[in-house]
C-alpha cells in the first residue's frame, strides 16, 4: 500500500470523522481532517462523509464556502472524491428533506426519502448490512466477493435512474444507488468504514483508483 | 436482503472488563487483557456490531471508559454502540465522539424527560438503544428492572414494552436477567412480551453459552440480533468458530472473504 495518497477529509461539522480517519490510516494513507477552503482546493484526495440533515449540510457547506472548494477540486480540478452517505447524496444536484435544496450538481442524480410502500415492511430507517451488485467493471468492488454485504444507516437515497456513471445497486424493497462512480467521482450509500473488511477492501480500491 | 446480526457486549467498570451472572459483577482483566485474549481487529471479524457498557456502579468514571473506548475502537471497523451512565445530551456526544455510532440507554429510557426525544432529534432516532432488562415475577410474569437491576419497575413488561413503541428508538435490546450470565441459552419468552407491529430491530441478549444459542435466536422471526457478554464462553476464536457455524447453517449473516488483519498497511 502506498502511503503516498494524502486524503482530506472534510469536516463540516455534522459528522463523526474519527472513524473515517480510522479507516484511512489503517491502509496507510496520510490523512488529514479540516474544515479549511485552501486544504479542500489543494486536496490530492477528498473525502466528504456526512451523517444527518440534507438541508442543514448544504448550509454548511455553503457558508463556509467548502461546497465551493470540493466542487473546483473534483469536477473542475480533477481530483478524486469519495463521497459517503449523507456525502454521496450532497454530491447530487438535489436533496428533498424539509423540501427541496439544491445540492453540490457533482453527479447529475436526485435524492428522495424511501416510502413505506416502496420498502415492503421494512423499516424506515434502512439500518444494517445489506449485499450490494456491484455493476460490471467496478473499480471500488474489485476482488471484493460476489454481492459483498456494507452497513448502512439512510432514510433517504439516490435514485438510480439515468444515471451518467455506474451505480451499483441494493435492494430494500425497491433498487436504489448503493455506489456510484464515474471518471473521478465516487460515491457509497452505505458505510465503508464500519463494513468490516469489505469496507476497507473498497476504500483501499478508491485510493489505488 | 438485511442480514441478521452477531453482536458482542463488552462491560466495563473501573479499568476493568466484567463478566456478570445474574447481574452480580466479576473483574476479569484490563484492556490489555482484553486484547492479548482476543485481538481486536481479529475479533471485529467474527461480529457485526460492538456493544460497550460502562457498568460502573458507584460512579460513573467517564474518563476512564471514554479513553477506553477510544483505544478500542481505533481498529473496530463495525458499528459501535456504547452507554452507561448517560443522563443528558453532553454524555452522548462525549460518546459519539470517541467512537461510538450509537448511544444506550437504559434506566432514562423510562423516564418522562424527554431525554429520549431530545436524543433522537440531535442524532436521529437509529443512534438510540433501547436497553432493557427483564426479569421474571411471580406477580406479573415478567417485569423490567432499571438501576443496574436493582429496581423493579411497577407493573408487567408487557405495558411497559408497549409504552416504549411509541419511543424514538433504533435498536431494541433485551436482556433476561435471570439468564445473563448462565449459559442456558436464551429466554425465548421474553419475545412473547413484544408488541406485535413492533418497528425497531430486537436485539436479544442473556444466557447464550454456544452456537446452538445463537442460532436458536437467530431463527426467530421477532429477533434481529444475539448479543453475548460472556467474556470466556468465547475467548480466542469462540466468536469465529460459532460464526462459522451459524453462516454454514444457513442463518443469514453478513459475508467477509478477507480478514482485516491483511489491509492493514503497518501491522503493530
Amino acid at each position: 500500500m502506498s502511503s503516498s495518497h494524502r486524503v482530506t477529509i472534510v469536516d463540516i461539522g455534522l459528522s463523526n470523522t474519527w472513524s473515517v480517519l480510522n479507516a484511512f490510516q489503517y491502509l496507510g494513507a496520510g490523512t488529514e481532517v479540516t474544515s479549511d477552503v485552501k486544504s479542500v482546493l489543494s486536496a490530492d484526495v477528498i473525502v466528504l462523509p456526512g451523517v444527518g440533515s440534507y438541508r442543514q449540510a448544504m448550509e454548511r457547506l455553503q457558508e463556509s464556502r467548502l461546497g465551493e472548494a470540493i466542487t473546483t477540486g473534483s469536477r473542475d480540478n480533477g481530483r478524486k472524491i469519495l463521497g459517503i452517505c449523507l456525502g454521496m447524496q450532497l454530491l447530487a444536484r438535489s436533496g428533498t428533506e424539509d423540501g427541496v435544496t439544491a445540492g453540490l450538481g457533482i453527479i447529475q442524480a436526485d435524492v428522495a426519502p424511501f416510502t413505506n410502500s416502496e420498502v415492503m415492511g421494512g423499516k424506515i430507517p434502512h439500518v444494517g448490512f445489506n449485499s450490494v451488485r456491484p455493476t460490471g467493471g467496478s473499480l471500488l468492488f474489485d476482488g471484493l466477493p460476489q454481492d459483498p454485504d456494507f452497513y448502512f444507516v439512510h432514510s433517504f437515497r439516490m435514485m438510480p435512474e439515468g444515471l451518467a456513471g455506474a451505480a451499483s445497486l441494493c435492494n430494500y424493497g425497491i433498487d436504489f444507488a448503493a455506489a456510484y462512480e464515474h471518471e473521478n467521482i465516487f460515491a457509497t450509500q452505505f458505510h465503508p468504514e464500519k463494513s468490516q473488511a469489505n469496507g476497507l477492501q473498497l476504500l483501499k480500491n478508491f485510493l489505488e483508483a | 436482503m438485511l442480514k441478521k446480526r452477531l453482536v458482542f457486549t463488552l462491560l466495563f467498570s473501573n479499568g476493568s472488563f466484567m463478566l456478570s451472572r445474574n447481574f452480580r459483577l466479576q473483574r476479569i482483566g484490563d484492556l490489555e487483557w482484553l486484547q492479548r485474549n482476543y485481538v481486536f481487529s481479529n475479533i471485529s471479524e467474527a461480529i457485526d456490531e460492538l456493544v460497550i457498557l460502562n457498568v460502573s456502579r458507584n460512579e460513573p468514571q467517564m474518563d476512564q471508559f471514554l479513553s477506553m473506548l477510544k483505544e478500542l475502537t481505533r481498529t473496530c471497523f463495525i458499528p459501535i454502540a456504547a452507554g452507561g451512565w448517560v443522563r443528558d445530551t453532553n454524555q452522548a456526544q462525549q460518546l459519539l465522539r470517541s467512537g461510538a455510532d450509537k448511544v444506550v440507554l437504559n434506566t432514562p429510557i423510562f423516564w418522562e424527560s424527554g431525554l429520549v426525544e431530545q436524543l433522537a432529534g440531535q442524532f436521529g432516532r437509529q443512534c438510540i438503544v433501547a436497553s432493557v432488562d427483564l426479569a421474571r415475577s411471580e406477580t406479573v410474569g415478567f417485569e423490567v428492572r432499571v438501576d443496574s437491576g436493582q429496581r423493579a419497575l411497577p407493573g408487567g413488561a408487557r405495558e411497559r414494552l408497549n409504552w416504549l413503541q411509541e419511543k424514538p428508538i433504533g435498536d431494541l435490546y433485551l436482556n433476561s436477567i435471570d439468564r445473563d450470565g448462565t449459559g442456558q441459552g436464551y429466554d425465548l419468552e421474553v419475545l412473547d412480551l413484544l408488541p406485535q407491529d413492533l418497528g425497531v430491530p430486537v436485539i436479544l441478549a442473556g444466557g447464550a453459552g454456544n452456537a446452538k444459542h445463537f442460532e436458536a435466536g437467530l431463527r426467530d422471526d421477532r429477533v434481529d440480533a444475539v448479543a453475548t457478554a460472556h467474556l470466556l464462553n468465547f475467548v480466542g476464536d469462540g466468536l469465529h468458530k460459532a460464526r462459522e457455524n451459524l453462516i454454514t447453517r444457513g442463518i443469514q449473516l453478513p459475508v467477509r472473504d478477507s480478514d482485516i488483519r491483511d489491509l492493514r498497511a503497518t501491522p503493530q
